[in-house]
């Protein structure tokens, strides 16, 4: 909505990916894919989609992903038998929210889950008619439903609002979390400099392309490698509760969360930030 | 046909399993080259045939036949018509022998192609394995040189368990185990594959998460009887004899670490006890003795609960029981009223595990219950083990004026005797559902603390 004029940037980096792919199945597992490599190609493919075809498309995309790391973390956790109705909530909260922003309605899109989904999740469960246990089940309920159905919404607005600034936001978590990854036992202020490292240049050196104004820009810069950091320093203990595990990931079992780890903390945070300071839409 | 079956298994009902629920197939090399095979897999659910299906190499899904009942998927005719179209199903009649099934399979088998078969038979209990028919070992024993593919199915069971109504979204592991080729009797191969799946399960349920540790639940040993039968050595002798934490709750509150005594932090409610205790001690007639020992037995059952939770001993050693103690006192009391009925329903109250109207009865005659019940005083413990000391009231008497202290109220011949008759009544009721041990007293202390240990081994391995 912002932006003026489609740019080629996501479907190069789409081919990029298609390359790495090739490389991939070519060399016969000596080179390895990594976990956010899916969660890539959907973001990637939900910009071009947006920016060259249809905004909807791109949303119902997203929302495709969201069920898919929603469903994964409800796989693996602990779920009684009597939970199965506050669990079909759960899903169906996803089309409601993405439908509110596919109708452009901010105002209800902010509190569908923190108000209405948090109300709802909680009477779904309680109707399963057992006790034992109901007040773990509305936590592991409400919890997936914040980090998988309104984390991801948000990429998927800040998506409506601007592509471009959706792809620097995407580059710069993505190149973030690589960092953080690479630098494992390292402390976590060696982590957060060197993202800062690259983050700042990236968000800086970009600011005329994405129209944020410079001082913005700066703070943009900032504060992705601290969310990262922070996003990836929880996450990061509730995998292992979870059970995942980076060295025996399957399909199912931690593929999609892990992948999107270091974007769940981060979207939501970029995106109120600009939307305030920027003054978008009427608060 | 063949044709236009497969496709709609490959591109319909494939597509939607993958799309609704996520499929993650492991092994699937193991039915690679494999011309027929017999395919043995657990049952939770309904999905579970949709899924052996798409787990199947494309080749294969024709020529692979699930063995079913015939009358659970008779009606409605369209049911019928489709399973009978996309699955082509071996039908077993429940209500006659199986005989004409096994001929069938076996007929199929000859014929080049493959069986899906549930051993167990119908769809089990959530996420366990239960004991196998004999079909599968019968088919297996019948042809050696066609091997049997053990598969696991682990989500089906939280996706769409037998007692749901609707089916949800979650990820579903088919594990395909190396192929078997088994030899020898048809029980002997039912238990082999039995272990195998079994082993196939357990690699499973590393992955799951676990909501809660299970609750630390001490094992709570009750040693009663009368008063001077030696109940309170016994269970203080025992507290020593066991590895690991130990707690005795008696007069005094000991933890003990592999039989030695070590420091423990103290009780609040220990020390109410021991007070209200000794007001019970001083009183002069059986009617003053009543509220104080009531109040020290409710105590005691709340002490037990605290040393639950902040000792976390292995075992715990009561020198009497409260639950029991207060039955046994109130059948003093109401000596003619108590029957094994009255004394089961009155425990049941005292536990809260049967609620009861305001109207029952047994209120009438026990308006302490009442009382107790109005009170929220009625969730008093069941000890996992009772022990009780049958001693001669007389002997009893004797020990207790030998001890020197001031005799109770109720220290004599008479009581004591009406005592242990309700105790023994009471014993008769507990041991319905819990182990009992009864003691005579004419043994040595040496002599009595073996047989007890022996007996807590025992029940503790019952209980487990």
């Amino acid at each position: 909505m912002l932006d003026d004029g489609s740019s080629i940037f996501s479907i190069i980096a789409l081919m990029v990916l298609a390359i790495f792919q090739m490389v991939t199945l070519l060399s016969k597992g000596r080179v390895a894919s990594p976990p956010s490599f899916r969660t890539l190609v959907v973001f990637f493919l939900a910009m071009a989609l947006s920016e060259w075809i249809s905004f909807s498309l791109a949303l119902w995309l997203l929302a495709l992903l969201s069920f898919r790391a929603l469903r994964e973390y409800l796989s693996l956790v602990d779920i009684r038998l009597e939970d199965r109705w506050g669990i079909l909530a759960s899903y169906l909260s996803i089309p409601c929210m993405f439908y509110l922003i596919h109708i452009e309605w901010y105002g209800f899109f902010i509190i569908a889950i923190p108000v209405y989904a948090f109300l709802l999740v909680p009477f779904f469960v309680a109707l399963g008619g057992r006790s034992q246990g109901i007040v773990f089940s509305v936590g592991v309920l409400d919890f997936g439903l914040f980090f998988f159905v309104f984390c991801v919404g948000h990429i998927a607005y800040l998506l409506f609002y601007s592509a471009r600034i959706t792809l620097l936001m995407i580059v710069a978590i993505t190149c973030a979390g690589w960092i953080h990854k690479a630098l494992k036992s390292r402390p976590l202020r060696l982590k957060f400099l060197l993202q800062l490292a690259v983050v700042f240049p990236l968000c800086t050196g970009l600011a005329s392309w994405t129209a944020i104004p410079m001082g913005h820009s700066a703070i943009l810069g900032v504060l992705i490698p601290f969310s990262v950091c922070l996003g990836r320093f929880t996450l990061k203990e509730l995998e292992e509760d979870l059970g995942i595990r980076a060295d025996r990931l399957q399909p199912g079992r931690g593929r999609t969360i892990e992948g999107l780890k270091s974007y769940l903390y981060t979207a939501p945070i970029v995106f109120h930030y600009l939307r305030w300071f920027l003054k978008w839409g009427d608060l | 046909m063949d044709a236009l079956r497969t496709a709609l298994h490959l591109f319909f009902i494939r597509p939607l399993l993958h799309l609704l629920f996520g499929v993650n197939v492991v092994g699937r090399e193991n039915l690679v080259g494999l011309d027929r095979f017999i395919l043995a897999a657990n049952h939770n659910s309904h999905l579970d045939i949709f899924l052996l299906y798409s787990a199947l190499p494309p080749c294969r899904i024709a020529r692979t036949h699930p063995v079913a009942a015939i009358d659970y998927f008779s009606k409605p005719p369209w049911l019928f018509k489709a399973v009978q179209f996309l699955l082509q199903p071996v039908w077993i009649d429940r209500e006659e022998n199986g005989i004409a099934g096994i001929k069938e399979i076996q007929r199929r088998i000859d014929d080049g192609r493959s069986i899906i078969i549930f051993p167990e038979g119908t769809r089990g209990a959530a996420g366990e394995l239960e004991e196998f028919r004999g079909g599968v070992g019968l088919i297996a024993s019948r042809n050696p040189d066609v091997p049997v593919v053990p598969v696991y199915l682990e989500g089906p069971e939280r996706a769409f368990p037998k007692v749901a109504p609707f089916p949800l979204p979650l990820w579903n592991h088919i594990t395909i185990g190396p192929p078997q080729r088994l030899r020898g009797k048809s029980r002997d191969i039912s238990a082999r594959l039995h272990a195998h799946l079994e082993a196939l399960a357990e690699e499973e349920r590393a992955y799951r998460q676990r909501r809660m540790p299970e609750p630390h639940q001490p094992f709570v040993v009750a040693v009663i009887g009368i008063d001077g039968s030696g109940k309170s050595t016994l269970s203080r002798r025992l507290a020593g004899c066991f590895e690991g934490d130990s707690c005795f709750i008696g007069d005094r509150l000991e933890l003990l670490k592999d039989g030695e005594p070590c420091a423990a932090q103290p009780l609040i409610a220990n020390e109410v006890r021991k007070w209200v205790g000794r007001q019970a001690k001083s009183a002069k007639n059986l009617a003053h003795y009543k509220i104080p020992k009531l109040a020290e037995l409710l105590l005691r059952d709340r002490l037990l609960s605290d040393v639950y939770r902040w000792y976390r001993p292995d075992r715990v050693f009561m020198d009497g029981s409260p639950l029991l103690n207060m039955t046994g006192w109130a059948i003093l009391y109401h000596e003619d009223a108590f029957n094994e009925e009255v004394c089961a329903r009155a425990m049941d109250i005292l536990t809260g595990n049967h609620v009861r109207g305001k109207r029952d009865p047994i209120f009438k005659q026990f308006p302490e219950l009442l009382t107790l019940r109005k009170l929220n005083l009625t969730h008093l413990h069941l000890p996992d083990a009772v022990i009780f000391l049958d001693v001669d009231p007389a002997i009893c008497v004797e020990r207790v004026t030998s001890r020197g202290e001031a005799v109770q109220a109720h220290e004599n011949i008479e009581k004591l005797t009406k005592l242990g008759k309700a105790y023994d009544l009471v014993c008769d009721v507990v041991e319905k559902n819990r182990p009992v041990l009864r003691l005579t007293g004419e043994k040595s202390i040496e002599q009595l603390s073996q047989e007890a240990v022996a007996f807590i081994g025992s029940a503790k391995d019952e209980t487990d």
